[in-house]
């Protein structure tokens, strides 16, 4: 077989990056495992468990892909993360759930009455997290897990900032009656 | 009532009100202890989800062999002429990790003695996926299907975990006479060898179906279904865009899922003697 010559390493990325882009699978394995618990967190806080590690896995396959197209220009744990964020918004329009987003949902106030044991606080965190309503959860972890702005949201979402906010409000409302144990 | 006040906490606490109505939400909080308790409460949500976030929760299994295959699957969509060094690098790494991967899973398996419910059945046709690059048993002359392998096999083979040649499943004790027919194929993506793969299983599944309950059957063939519909459509999508890698990525996921589900299917049926 007749092999092609491998890209040249790209000047500018740091290390690892650089030999991902560049071919190399072993460097791309560790770039996964630096990164595959802040990703794997995301899809499993925004889409639930059962779809985080299939997704993840979707995440890491379509960064290989385009790990060609990283300039350098943000850090590349900033890249990835934003990518990441594409592809669950993207799952979540291919299976349209996204149009149940913002329906309103009174009865997901009856599943997180519940106050956890204080030896479980984290892992009841995470279960309340995916009792919300899809709607509100996606802009709860999108806001105060990941840090983004109404405004960003707002962009990602297709919707207003005010929605988003009042999205944000009613999240914390619910996870505030599982926490009130705490 | 308080709600005129509380449904305002969360931009309060954010900074996001106009200077005046957050002057006046701070004058209500001053002199109300129960939207005072609201804010309090708003306030640990928030330092718990910043908490969580800084303190991301690795996945429970590690995915990195069906990452790794589908870099390669990707790789071997590529004519030949484009192949470099650096996607056959891929293949063996993929390879590689497959192997481990189907090794683990399959100690994980055992060590949960395959007590499938209908639910956990249907649950990884349609949400584990296919993340074993594609080994599957042949099983010539078996219709008995599938074992997974002693735990005594397992305890071997996580001493052997980094030799790539070494199998995921073996025969059981009591068919260990018949384990040289068994042997396992890699199975690419690649249209002949998949199809005779499924054919195998297929032929497998329909054998022991007498050992399912119509339940069992029932879903699985409603999951073989819905795999199907997913396949047909994304050959449909991609005959009209051939360059689309996320429909390719799609077809190639969905063939895998009906792949493992085959598997899975085989499997059940050879544990349910």
């Amino acid at each position: 077989m007749t092999l092609s010559a491998d890209p040249p390493v790209k000047s500018g990325l740091d290390g690892d990056v650089a030999l991902a882009a560049a071919g190399d699978p072993s460097a791309f394995e560790r770039l996964y495992r630096t990164h595959v618990a802040r990703i794997h967190s995301l899809t499993r806080r925004m889409l639930g468990t059962h779809e985080a590690d299939e997704v993840t896995q979707d995440i890491f396959v379509r960064t290989w892909q385009k790990l060609g197209q990283f300039r350098g220009e943000s850090a590349f744990s900033t890249w990835l993360h934003r990518l990441a964020v594409n592809v669950v918004l993207e799952r979540r329009r291919t299976f349209a759930i996204q149009r149940e987003r913002i329906a309103d949902d009174p009865a997901a106030l009856d599943y997180v009455t519940v106050a956890p044991a204080r030896a479980d606080l984290t892992v009841d965190f995470e279960n309340a997290l995916e009792q919300l309503p899809a709607g509100a959860r996606e802009i709860f972890v999108l806001h105060d897990v990941e840090g983004y702005k109404h405004r960003e949201i707002a962009g990602m979402l297709e919707i207003t900032s005010g929605t988003s906010k009042r999205q944000l409000h009613r999240a914390r409302m619910l996870m505030r009656k599982h926490l009130q144990g705490d | 009532m308080h709600e005129e006040w509380t449904d305002r906490l969360s931009e309060y606490l954010d900074g996001e009100l106009p200077a005046d109505e957050q002057r006046a939400v701070d004058a209500h909080l001053r002199g109300c202890a129960e939207c005072a308790a609201v804010l309090a409460d708003l306030k640990r949500v928030v330092a718990r989800a910043q908490q969580a976030g800084a303190a991301p929760r690795p996945p429970s299994a590690d995915l990195w062999a069906g990452i790794a295959a589908g870099i390669d699957s990707q790789r071997s969509a590529k004519p030949s002429g484009e192949r470099s060094a650096s996607d056959d690098a891929v293949a063996a790494f993929s390879d590689r990790s497959a192997e481990a991967f189907a090794r683990r899973r399959a100690f994980a398996m055992k060590s949960r003695r395959i007590a499938f419910t209908l639910p956990q059945l249907a649950a990884a046709a349609v949400l584990v996926a296919a993340v074993s690059g594609g080994l599957v048993l042949k099983f010539a002359g078996r219709p008995e299907g599938l074992r997974y392998e002693t735990a005594s096999d397992n305890r071997r083979d996580a001493q052997a975990d980094s030799a790539p040649g070494a199998q995921p499943f073996r025969a059981a004790a009591d068919d260990r006479a018949a384990a040289d027919v068994d042997r396992i194929v890699p199975v690419s993506m690649a249209d002949a060898q998949y199809d005779a793969a499924v054919a195998d299983l297929e032929g497998a599944l329909k054998q022991g179906r007498g050992r399912l309950d119509a339940a069992t059957i029932a879903i699985v063939e409603h999951n073989l279904q819905i795999i199907d519909q997913a396949i047909a459509q994304a050959r449909e999508a991609l005959a009209g865009d051939p360059a689309n890698t996320y429909l390719s990525g799609h077809l190639v996921e969905a063939r895998r899922r009906k792949l493992d589900l085959l598997r899975r299917a085989a499997a059940l049926t050879s544990e349910s003697d």
